[in-house]
């Protein structure tokens, strides 16, 4: 009996796999729609997904809290004098004085990021030490030493030296030797950045010596940040306290917006999808009504022609899933989701070359299979059921 | 008794009235009976084939298969009774356009038996319908005579016990006719019963020992002397 029940699907499979392939041109539309939708549904879901990873990595080498002068509402030089009055408050575990800004190189018609900070004051678990690929930090006495991140060395040419030059404000140069090369898993953060000690952070700007751009500062309690930073704003009323909560949160609101949109864009393609595969499918075309009246006459029982029709779906769903599963990774990883970037993040942002590392939970698979084969199922099995359930004679005259 | 009608009646609604397309009929068929049921165009017949087939559901009254009401079984079961002892040949072409000859004639087979064999079975029952040559045509490439034989071939392929024909040789000449008529007699003759309908009268008269029927508005009368 269970045999008998076996040999029966197998047949019925049979003739659902050629009755795809009698109306192959229809099938195979259908399928690449289908397998489309997925391949962005998965897609985005893989960005998304990875770009929170790495938000996840930024904020974990965000300072707990930064200090920024303030003067007519821009920023500029911060005294290091100003460490004296947060020596003060308590609470505070360290302060970190940090150089930083952009370096345009002309002849490249690049931006680099140059952060020079006393790495060896970094507290444990700020530093980049763990970040690194290859190489290590340069000691607090290695002077022109720097490790850079992978469009750094890209755009300088570092494979084959170690060492190059960059411009100071009076046009004369100082030369740089690359110690080390930051992780790709970071490239967010480190990909356009050039790290070296303050002292030469001062020595490329021209900076005076007292002045810094930023102070990181770290807690001893992460539940305290916000205390300590109404502390610090009060004893230094021109200085901006920005917060890792803050910064987090403004990450959010700027990621969850965009994804948000993309989401709508996505739904939107996904009803449009459902809309046509209902169409498609409750429009039984007469040819195919008079086929199911056809089959029952003959004998087959509804829920043979209903499991025709549920192998049939069953195939093009599955080949969809495959198609698009596999096109998505291959967009996320070889080509860096280069169709959402522009949604995402903006290409000026971040450099066009992001390594992205999907990521992809197995609910979210399952997310995307019950929005897109479920409906497509409902939407081809329905209309079978309720032309297999009236009389056969009617579609077929007399 | 291999088929018995009580009281079947089929009404259509047509614009506000209803329309009597079975009314009332009453009808036994032993094994091996050659049935001829007569009658003009919108009489009923077609409507009476289906009740007796399983096709349609009558408004009221029963129909027996072997003892069996069709509508007081499962869907399953009426299935396999259709599949396994009833042959239909329908009065328009029923061939699926996107199979081949031969793969219409197959689909009763499709599942729940042993291929092995069916093929040449087939072909042996297309030979007599003529068609020998045409196994792997398509039903666009015949003509209507040829895919009404194709639809009669594949009404014998499960050897069933019962033969509903509507109007089965109405496309066809002649000669083509006779062929076809003396192929229901062979298999008459080994016991297979049948219920042909049609409006050409001299049908009843060539087929010996037929019983024959006429039909006009639904109501089902013997012509039996
Ligand atoms: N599905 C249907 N819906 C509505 N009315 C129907 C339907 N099927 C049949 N009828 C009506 O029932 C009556 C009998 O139809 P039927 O098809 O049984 O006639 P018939 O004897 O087979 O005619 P013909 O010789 O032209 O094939 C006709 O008046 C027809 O209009
Ligand atoms: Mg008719």
């Amino acid at each position: 009996m269970a045999l008998k029940n076996i040999e029966k699907q197998l047949n019925i499979l049979d003739y659902a796999l050629s009755s795809l392939w009698r109306r192959r041109a229809k099938s195979f539309s259908i399928l690449l729609v289908f397998a489309a939708i997925i391949f962005l549904l998965a897609s985005f879901q893989m960005v998304t997904q990875s770009l929170s990873d790495k938000a996840k990595q930024v904020l974990a080498y965000t300072p707990e809290i930064t200090l920024q002068k303030m003067s007519a509402g821009r920023q500029e030089a911060i005294p290091l004098a100003y460490r004296e009055q947060l020596a003060g408050i308590f609470g505070i575990r360290r302060v970190v004085p940090r150089i930083w800004g952009y370096y345009f190189d002309e002849v490249r018609l690049a931006n680099y990021t140059v952060m020079g900070m006393e790495l060896e004051n970094m507290p444990e678990g700020a530093r980049l030490d763990a970040s690194l690929a290859n190489g290590k930090m340069p000691g607090p006495e290695a002077r022109g030493w720097v490790f850079v991140g992978h469009s750094i060395k890209e755009a300088l040419n570092l494979d084959e030296r170690y060492t190059f030059s960059l411009f100071r404000p009076d046009l004369t140069l100082k030369a740089f030797t690359v110690s080390g090369e930051f992780s790709r898993d970071t490239d967010i953060l480190t990909n356009d950045l050039i790290v070296m000690n303050l002292a030469d952070a001062r020595d490329l700007y021209g900076i005076p010596a007292g002045l810094v751009t930023d102070f990181c500062v770290y807690v001893a309690n992460p539940k305290e940040i916000d205390t300590i930073a109404k502390k610090i704003s009060t004893a230094l009323p021109s200085v901006r306290v920005l917060t890792r909560p803050q910064i987090q949160k403004t990450y959010q609101v700027v990621f969850g917006w965009r994804s948000g949109f993309g989401s709508i864009c996505l739904l939107a393609a996904l009803a449009a999808f459902v809309i046509l595969a209902w169409d498609k499918a409750s429009g039984l075309s007469p040819e195919e009504r008079r086929e199911i009246a056809i089959l029952k006459v003959l004998g087959w029982e509804t829920s043979d022609i209903l499991a025709t029709r549920f192998w049939e779906s069953l195939i093009v769903s599955g080949l969809a899933c495959i198609l698009g599963m596999t096109a998505a990774y291959i967009h996320v990883v070889y080509f860096a989701a280069s169709l959402f970037r522009p949604v995402l993040m903006g290409w000026s942002v971040l450099r066009p070359d992001l390594h992205l590392l999907p990521r992809m939970a197995a609910g979210d698979i399952l997310l995307i299979l019950a929005f897109t084969v479920i409906p497509y199922l409902a939407a081809t099995v329905i209309p079978a059921w309720r032309s297999a359930t009236v009389p056969a004679d009617s579609a077929l005259g007399g | 008794m291999i088929i018995e009608c009580r009281d079947l009646i089929k009404t259509y609604p047509v614009e506000n009235t209803m329309v009597h397309a079975v009314n009332t009929v009453n009808l036994s068929v032993n094994k091996g009976d050659f049935l001829v049921i007569l009658g003009h165009s919108g009489s009923g017949k077609t409507t009476l084939l289906s009740l007796i087939g399983g096709l349609t559901s009558p408004d009221s009254g029963q129909v027996f298969i072997d003892g069996v009401e069709n509508w007081q079984q499962s869907d399953r079961a009426l299935s396999t009774m259709r599949n396994s002892k009833i042959g239909f040949i329908f009065q328009f072409a029923s061939l699926i356009p996107t199979l081949s000859v031969m793969e219409n004639i197959l689909l009763p087979l499709s599942f729940g038996r042993n291929p092995a064999g069916s093929r040449e079975l087939a072909l042996d029952i297309l030979a007599q319908v003529g068609l020998a040559d045409k196994a792997r045509a398509f039903p666009s490439q015949l003509s209507g005579g040829q895919q009404r034989r194709v639809s009669i071939a594949r009404s014998f392929i499960n050897c069933p016990d019962i033969i509903l024909a509507d109007e089965p040789t109405g496309d066809l000449d002649e000669e083509t006719e006779k062929d076809i008529l003396e192929l229901f007699r062979g298999y008459n003759e080994q016991g297979t019963t049948f219920v042909v309908v049609t409006h050409n009268s001299d049908l009843a008269a060539t087929q010996k020992g037929a019983r024959v029927f006429s039909m006009r508005q639904g109501v089902l009368s013997s012509q039996d002397a």
